[in-house]
């Protein structure tokens, strides 16, 4: 181990003595760019200190927990460097918050069609490390879909780009797509090119209540095969009933018809839908404030037995059509998650858990994929002295 | 050539019937789309399960035997071309549907399965498979995945990767692996996203799970003549920014009009840009769409335009544009057909410098494009019995690659790097890019057997080689359009 003097100087020399900071044992320091990033890394790895990369800060907490010696703070890197709007395409600075970004976007209408997270903290770059994405997904799809060109530092200092500024391009590795949900384990974000998307000219949610989840869930599976263009869909399930909540999006002169399509379909399964406002979609934010927090996923058919499980187990959930799950637990719940965790990975899902009381101790990713010698092996190639985020993702990569 | 005792495994490993290696049946295996290239390979296997495929690969792991997969054999980059000292894993027999899961939109398949019966099967259901490359008739989903094959309407309904969930691959190192889920954001890295378009380097997929997506409830097609593909191009730009997302946009020059014209007469009106437009959704909101198009179409010059409503006016529609390759053939004896993408406001800018180069070179180009997502489709004419100009040819389809990176684009939107294009992949990405890759690359397939000496640029040495059009007997036979 060396000491504070030895990693302050040449961290000084890099990033200048006012983006330095002291926190105890770890040293917080915040570049100005990849290239600066990169003499960090390099040096990082060269004396084998752990580094954790930090945006908003605002899902440090989830994966295992990471001591660092050297905090890599983004928020210098807070640009949205190109939004050429006839081209629907942006490229942003990893470090700028997503809410920054969208208003940029926002004066040519145009925006990245996912919903993220507390926006006006978290990063882009947190996002996409995490993985994170909300009822839009239904739509427009997750991340994977939404991005097509990254730049990434490598714990070596290597400065790499991947994909490219335009839609359709199949020219070598998807390689963002492995830096999507990795955790910061295999290099540190620095830029990302999205694809856009126009902002919708019209939209109704509407709201539709039950005791039981299971009508809703048959809801669900009917509004997928129905045509009506729904942007967003999510159930919401707390300990005494279920609300499902539905998003149209389309041209003022459709949505009426739309909406009574909706209806329709919505007393097929003896129920009826009301208009609500946009306050709704705060559901799934509204249940990360809880002390016991899990992501589920799983097949939409399995939406509402799960949801019942979930109330069964005095929690309370929010998931999207697209089958992925936040739940909110009571403190004591402990152990009895473990059968609900292994009912979702028997139906081909998973739950992670991404908060949890400090007296708990399960395990936050659940059991571990057939490919795992092979993200360990990727690990090893892009970070052989394991500095970047150490023990962080599953397996302890 | 393989050793009689590493034959004796295959032939265990897949049966009698499953090996082939007398010379005249392998030739069958001796290149893909890209005719141009030919090799012959050692030996070619027929497995008819995952457990046969893994048998085959675990054989080539333990004595380092290269191999590629291969389904129909219509890539147009030399993807599945063969190593001469390798196996060839014909998909040929795995053709079986092994899910279909209509309430959760989900089909599982093996890798041999051709596109176009993913969509007839769930037919009945209301839905259809959505990446729709040209040649789905006969392409299988295994090639689609090696590939990330697109198609006309990734415009809006993306490629490949976007409906790829769950992938059941052999490791060029003889381990089976499940890649992705069949519900979203399976705990881990994004395998499934990195092997797919891998274009067979890490491994090769036996099946795998994919996304189906509910028909429209009604499609329209409009054809818009222009006296400009600057024009057309904006008309593209303005129904974009007008926040209408079609299911397809294509522009087809004076040259390719007349091709198509000359080959399947689809009644294209005679002018210097086409603009195809086809739009997907509830009835209501295609109508208000359509309208709001035909009108950015008459603002930007647009002399003529025709809607095509019924399922025989569409298709004979698209017939035209799909057969604008193959028909270029009647302009020119030899052709060579290029794929590159550039930003979409590039358009105008881009085809004007293409049009200069051809002309310096005393060439003509032939252009047709994807133009929601800025694909362009150069089809360079040429004759090889004039001395010297297949040359200039090649030199000039790859200038035009240039171009198109010169210009933010790519190298290739649908088509892939395979052999074809391995120098060009040097010229879009610089080698710390390419380090970065080769560290994912050697991850999956330490000892380099997975299609081995495709993708990645060589040396120098090696050279550049495209090569002109030689139509697939397919598509000589009219079974198939491969563009």
């Amino acid at each position: 181990m060396i000491n504070t003097q030895d990693i302050t100087a040449p961290l000084t020399a890099i990033a200048g003595a006012e983006h330095l900071r002291s926190l105890g044992s770890t040293i917080a320091v915040a570049p100005a760019n990849s290239e600066e990033i990169a003499a960090i890394l390099r040096f990082a790895q060269e004396n084998r200190l752990n580094v954790v990369p930090y945006g908003g800060g605002t899902k440090q907490g989830w994966g295992y927990t990471v001591q660092p010696a050297l905090l890599l703070e983004m928020h210098r890197l807070n640009v949205l460097r190109e939004h050429t709007w006839q081209d629907m395409t942006c490229t942003v600075d990893a470090g700028c918050t997503w809410a920054a970004m969208q208003s940029g976007l926002a004066q040519h209408g145009q925006y990245v069609a996912l919903d993220p997270l507390w926006p006006e903290r978290a990063t882009v770059g947190g996002i996409i490390a995490t993985n994170d994405s909300g009822v839009l997904r239904l739509g427009y799809g997750g991340l994977r879909d939404l991005i097509i060109g990254m730049t990434i530092v490598l714990a070596d200092g290597t400065v790499a780009r991947t994909g490219g500024k335009v839609v359709k391009n199949v020219a070598g590795y998807d390689l963002h797509k492995l830096m999507i949900g990795a955790f910061g384990t295999l290099g540190v974000i620095t830029s990302v090119n999205f694809r856009l998307h126009s902002m919708p000219q019209c939209t109704q949610g509407f709201t539709v209540a039950a005791p039981a989840a299971e009508p809703l869930g048959k809801l669900i599976l009917k509004l997928l095969h129905a045509q009506v263009s729904t942007v967003a869909i999510q159930l919401r399930g707390t300990t005494t009933g279920f609300d499902l909540d539905i998003q149209l999006a389309s041209l003022a002169e459709v949505l009426h018809t739309q909406a009574a399509a909706l209806e329709a379909m919505a007393q097929s399964v003896g129920l009826s839908s009301r208009a609500v406002g946009g306050e709704v979609w705060n559901a799934r934010q509204e249940q990360m404030d809880r002390d016991f927090v899990c992501k589920g996923t799983m097949l939409p058919s399995e939406i509402a037995r799960f949801a019942e499980h979930v109330r069964g187990l005095g929690g309370e959930s929010v998931t999207q059509a697209t089958g992925i799950m936040i739940a909110g637990f009571p403190a004591a719940s402990g152990e009895r998650l473990v059968p609900l965790r292994r009912d979702m990975e028997e139906a081909s899902g998973s739950l992670m858990v991404l908060k949890q009381p400090s007296e708990m101790k399960l395990d936050c990713w659940g059991t571990l994929p057939d490919s795992l010698p092979l993200m360990r092996e990727i690990k090893r190639r892009f970070d052989p002295e394991g500095i970047l985020n150490p023990g962080r993702f599953l397996g302890g990569i | 050539m393989l050793s009689a005792a590493i034959l004796a495994e295959l032939r265990d490993a897949v049966g009698a019937d499953g090996l082939i290696v007398e010379r005249n049946q392998l030739q069958t295996y001796e290149c893909d789309g890209l005719a141009v290239l030919r090799s012959l390979p050692a030996a070619v296997v027929l497995p008819r399960s995952t457990a046969q495929v893994h048998a085959v690969v675990r054989i080539c792991a333990r004595h380092h035997i290269p191999f590629v997969g291969r389904g129909a054999g219509t890539g147009l980059s030399g993807g599945a071309l063969p190593d001469d000292r390798g196996i060839v894993i014909s998909f040929g027999r795995m053709t079986r549907i092994l899910a279909t899961d209509i309430p959760n939109q989900r089909v599982t398949v093996e890798a041999g399965v051709v596109n176009a019966h993913v969509t007839q099967r769930v037919t009945p259901a209301g839905h259809f498979y959505a990446p729709d490359p040209s040649s789905q008739s006969v392409c299988t989903i295994g090639g689609n995945v090696a590939e990330n094959s697109g198609g006309a309407h990734c415009l809006k309904y993306g490629f490949t990767t976007n409906h790829v969930l769950a992938l059941e691959v052999v490791l060029p190192t003889g381990e089976l692996v499940h890649l992705g889920s069949p519900t979203l954001d399976a705990p881990g890295y994004d395998l499934a996203g990195v092997f797919v378009g891998s274009e067979g380097t890490l491994g090769v997929a036996s099946s795998m799970t994919m996304r189906i997506v509910r028909r429209p409830e009604t499609v329209q097609v409009l054809l818009a003549a222009f006296d400009s593909i600057s024009a057309a191009g904006q008309t593209v730009s303005d129904i974009i920014a007008a926040s209408i997302l079609p299911a397809a946009m294509e522009i087809m020059d004076r040259l390719a009009i007349q091709a198509a014209e000359a080959a399947v007469h689809p009644h294209y009106p005679e002018c210097e840009a086409l603009l195809l437009v086809e739009v997907d959704g509830p009835f209501a909101e295609v109508d208000l769409h359509m309208k709001q198009i035909r009108e950015l179409c008459k603002a930007n010059g647009a002399w003529e335009d025709r809607l095509a409503e019924s399922e025989q006016e569409r298709l004979l529609v698209w017939k035209g544009r799909k057969a604008a390759f193959a028909a270029a053939g009647r302009l020119s004896p030899d052709y060579i057909v290029q794929d590159g993408v550039i930003p979409r406001t590039k358009l105008p800018v881009v085809l004007e410098q293409v049009a200069e180069m051809a002309a310096s070179t005393g060439l003509r180009v032939c252009n047709v494009f994807h133009a929601g997502d800025g694909n362009l489709h150069p089809l360079v004419l040429y004759d090889r019995s004039i001395p010297g100009q297949e040359e200039l040819a090649v030199d000039l389809s790859m200038r035009i690659l240039y171009l198109c990176v010169d210009h933010g684009g790519s190298i290739t939107g649908e088509h892939g790097v395979g052999r074809e294009k391995q120098q060009a992949l040097g010229y879009m990405y610089s080698e710390p890019d390419l380090d970065t890759m080769q560290r994912v690359r050697c991850s999956f397939d330490p000892d380099n057997i997975s299609n081995p000496d495709k993708l990645f640029p060589r040396p120098r040495l090696c050279g550049e080689k495209t090569g002109k059009y030689t139509p697939h007997p397919l598509e000589t036979a009219g079974v198939a359009e491969f563009f």
